[in-house]
């Protein structure tokens, strides 16, 4: 993977109407700088709105106002179809639960981002082993998600973003109900990804990830960024 | 690949929703079997009909029979005989200019269920397209010269359900099948020849010598005559005399010669429409006979049985378009419930138009499927059941003719799949599924 563009984030709104009718503003004219490898984290207690600015950042959620550039794209003014095709080829996902598609296999859940974009590469099933074989996960390749328990699924999701290899990667809340060993890896695949140049969005409340010193940390619940 | 890959995803999201897809499934081609069912009996039933009438055109029964009684007694063997006439009946329309042949018959005992006629020789050279089997000593074109045996034909498939044989005998009830005044004496007939299927109700008849069945409830006749004579004795004369007329061949027990020749009706091939229609005239307004030109009764019957199955139809229609509406909530409640999975998708990169795409093919699978299945899956059903139908309807079903009604339906269900497959697909492609989690 050739390491990401920076990223620049500009005057970045976005907020909700609450159920009586008002505004919530979630983040406020946000702007900073990504270099490629960078670490932002996002801090703040939750339902501060850490999953809404990634979804903002990725281009799943549009902004109230703002833009997001990757390079020169400009995510938020690309069309959906462009949004998908952008994602799928460099963006990487983890999340707390819900991180596999339960018709396929551990397998297929690997490689399906890129399948589906029609963009898998030359021996896909070997390099998507290879994957699951970092993350200890080989042996259930041909499993279906209901086998696995959280922290495998956990697991196959760090072997997903392995394959995919993307310069970003969002991470939200990880390693949330995960054992300690788990944990380990699924930190440990994150990191490796970081040391070979991707940009890493990070949202965790798990201590062990206080060793990661952050580029960037931006707390949700009070705004400011360090 | 790409497309591929949405295919796979398809059967994947298929098979992993079994249970729901199957009985979406189950649920078209329940409907579709009912419909293959009602095109193929309705289809069955009227090509039955309308060869029988292109056949005898004309038939001549006892006074005060309905023209639906006259046919349905006679050419399907259905329906109780609505009385008797006189043999002296069949003669004179033999002697008649118009007419080409007659075929007097008359429905005697049954067995297993299944009327007994006697006939002439005539009738089933007339009928058969050869024997199946025939006895050593039987002259094929002339089956019921011994009129001393109660020798029987078989119709083909009456014969293979009950394994009658050549030389085997067999009793039949006296009276007539659905006569409750019927009495239980037993009279043993023998086959002598089992007929080659015909394709219509013939094949599951079973007939005999008129002459036979006249010996018969002669003997029947003076049994009766004996106790009467003994009741005589005891001074109850007129209550005897009644206990004689047990069945409609002892009709006319003050005149035994006449109790001897009686028939139930006449089939009759005339030699054009016109005298068809002239002597269905003559023998309905002479007080002693009913007549009824076959092929109109036939078209009324048609015309009844068309509006029968246009109703069947509609209700058919119904059903399916009900069941269109139930598999198209089943799917809607089940997007509802695969709004994560699918906001996952969109997150990983998949496109909205991959992931619409997918619910509109799981959605025709499902129809095209379930119409497929439910077709051939109702056509076997029928080929699985013909005989029971056939012997039941007396018709001979043709499992796998697909009638226009079925056609309809299949394209109708079709149409509304596709519909509905796109309205769900829009639906879907219209969903900002990560806004709408984000919301949740």
């Amino acid at each position: 993977m050739a390491p990401f563009e920076r990223i620049s984030v500009k005057n970045l709104t976005k907020s909700f109407e609450n159920a009586d009718g008002g505004k919530k503003t979630i983040f406020n004219n946000v702007t900073f700088e990504l270099n490629p490898g960078a670490v932002l984290r996002l801090s703040g207690a939750s339902g501060s709105g850490k999953t809404t600015f990634m979804n903002v950042m990725s281009g799943l959620i549009k902004p109230d106002s703002g833009s997001v550039f990757f390079g020169d794209t400009d995510i938020t003014s690309l069309s959906e179809g462009g949004k998908d095709r952008f994602r799928a080829e460099n963006i990487g996902y983890i999340f707390q639960t819900f991180n596999l598609l339960a018709p396929f296999s551990v397998i297929e859940n690997v490689y399906a981002p890129l399948a589906f974009a029609g963009k898998l590469p030359k021996n896909y099933k070997d390099k998507a082993l290879e994957s699951l074989n970092k993350v200890g996960m080989k042996e259930f390749a041909a499993k279906k998600p209901y086998h696995l328990s959280v922290g495998q699924k956990q697991r196959v999701a760090a072997a997903r973003v392995l394959f995919a290899d993307p310069p970003l990667v969002f991470a939200d809340e990880p390693t949330a109900s995960l054992d300690r060993n788990s944990s380990e890896l699924v930190k440990n695949t994150l990191l490796e990804l970081n040391r070979k140049g991707t940009t890493l969005v990070l949202s965790s409340h798990d201590p062990i990830f206080d060793d990661v010193k952050p580029d960037i940390d931006f707390d949700l619940e009070t705004g400011v960024l360090s | 690949m790409k497309y591929a890959f949405i295919l796979k995803a398809v059967l994947h999201s298929i098979s992993h929703r079994k249970f729901s897809v199957f009985t979406s499934i189950f649920a078209i081609s329940a409907a579709f079997a009912f419909l293959a069912a009602t095109g193929c009996i309705s289809f069955g039933l009227a090509s039955t009909a309308v060869n029988s009438s292109l056949a005898f055109p004309l038939i001549v029964g006892p006074a005060g029979a309905s023209d639906t009684t006259l046919v349905m007694s006679t050419l399907f063997n259905t329906d109780k005989p609505a009385g008797t006439l006189d043999y002296e009946f069949a003669e004179k329309l033999e002697k008649d200019e118009r007419v080409s042949a007659v075929f007097p018959i008359a429905r005697s005992d049954s067995y297993m269920g299944i009327p007994i006629t006697g006939v002439e020789s005539a009738y089933i050279n007339e009928i058969s397209r050869g024997f199946s089997e025939i006895g050593e000593d039987i002259e094929a074109h002339d089956i019921f010269s011994e009129n001393g045996r109660k020798c029987a034909v078989i119709g083909a498939k009456t014969a293979a359900r009950y394994e009658m044989k050549v030389g085997g005998t067999f009793f039949g009830s006296h009276g007539s099948v659905g006569d409750e005044d019927s009495e239980l004496h037993d009279f043993e007939y023998i086959v002598c020849a089992v007929m080659k299927a015909v394709n219509g109700p013939e094949d599951f008849a079973i007939f005999t010598n008129l002459k036979s069945v006249w010996e018969i409830h002669r003997h029947g006749h003076h049994h009766h005559h004996e106790e009467a004579e003994e009741d005589e004795e005891d001074g109850d004369h007129h209550e005897a005399a009644e206990m004689h007329c047990v069945h409609d061949m002892c009709v006319d027990i003050g005149n035994k010669h006449h109790a001897e020749r009686k028939i139930t009706a006449v089939l009759v091939k005339t030699k054009n429409p016109v005298f068809t229609a002239a002597l269905e005239r003559e023998y309905s307004e002479n007080g002693f006979t009913s007549a009824t030109d076959t092929g109109r009764t036939v078209r009324k019957l048609l015309t009844y049985m068309n509006k029968a199955e246009k109703a069947a139809g509609f209700f058919s229609y119904g059903t399916l378009f009900l069941v269109m509406i139930m598999v198209f909530v089943t799917i809607l409640t089940s997007i509802s419930e695969r709004k994560r999975e699918m906001a996952l998708m969109r997150t990983l990169g998949i496109g909205k138009l991959p992931v619409s795409l997918m619910i509109f093919l799981e959605l025709l699978f499902i129809s095209v499927f379930g119409t497929a299945v439910g077709t051939l899956g109702g056509h076997a059903l029928l080929a699985f059941c013909k005989p029971a139908i056939d012997f039941e309807l007396g018709i001979n079903l043709e499992p796998f003719f697909f009638t226009g009604i079925e056609i309809r339906g299949a394209a109708y269900t079709l149409l509304t799949g596709v519909t509905l497959s796109l309205a769900a697909m829009v639906k879907i492609y219209r969903m900002n599924l990560v806004e709408e989690i984000a919301k949740d």
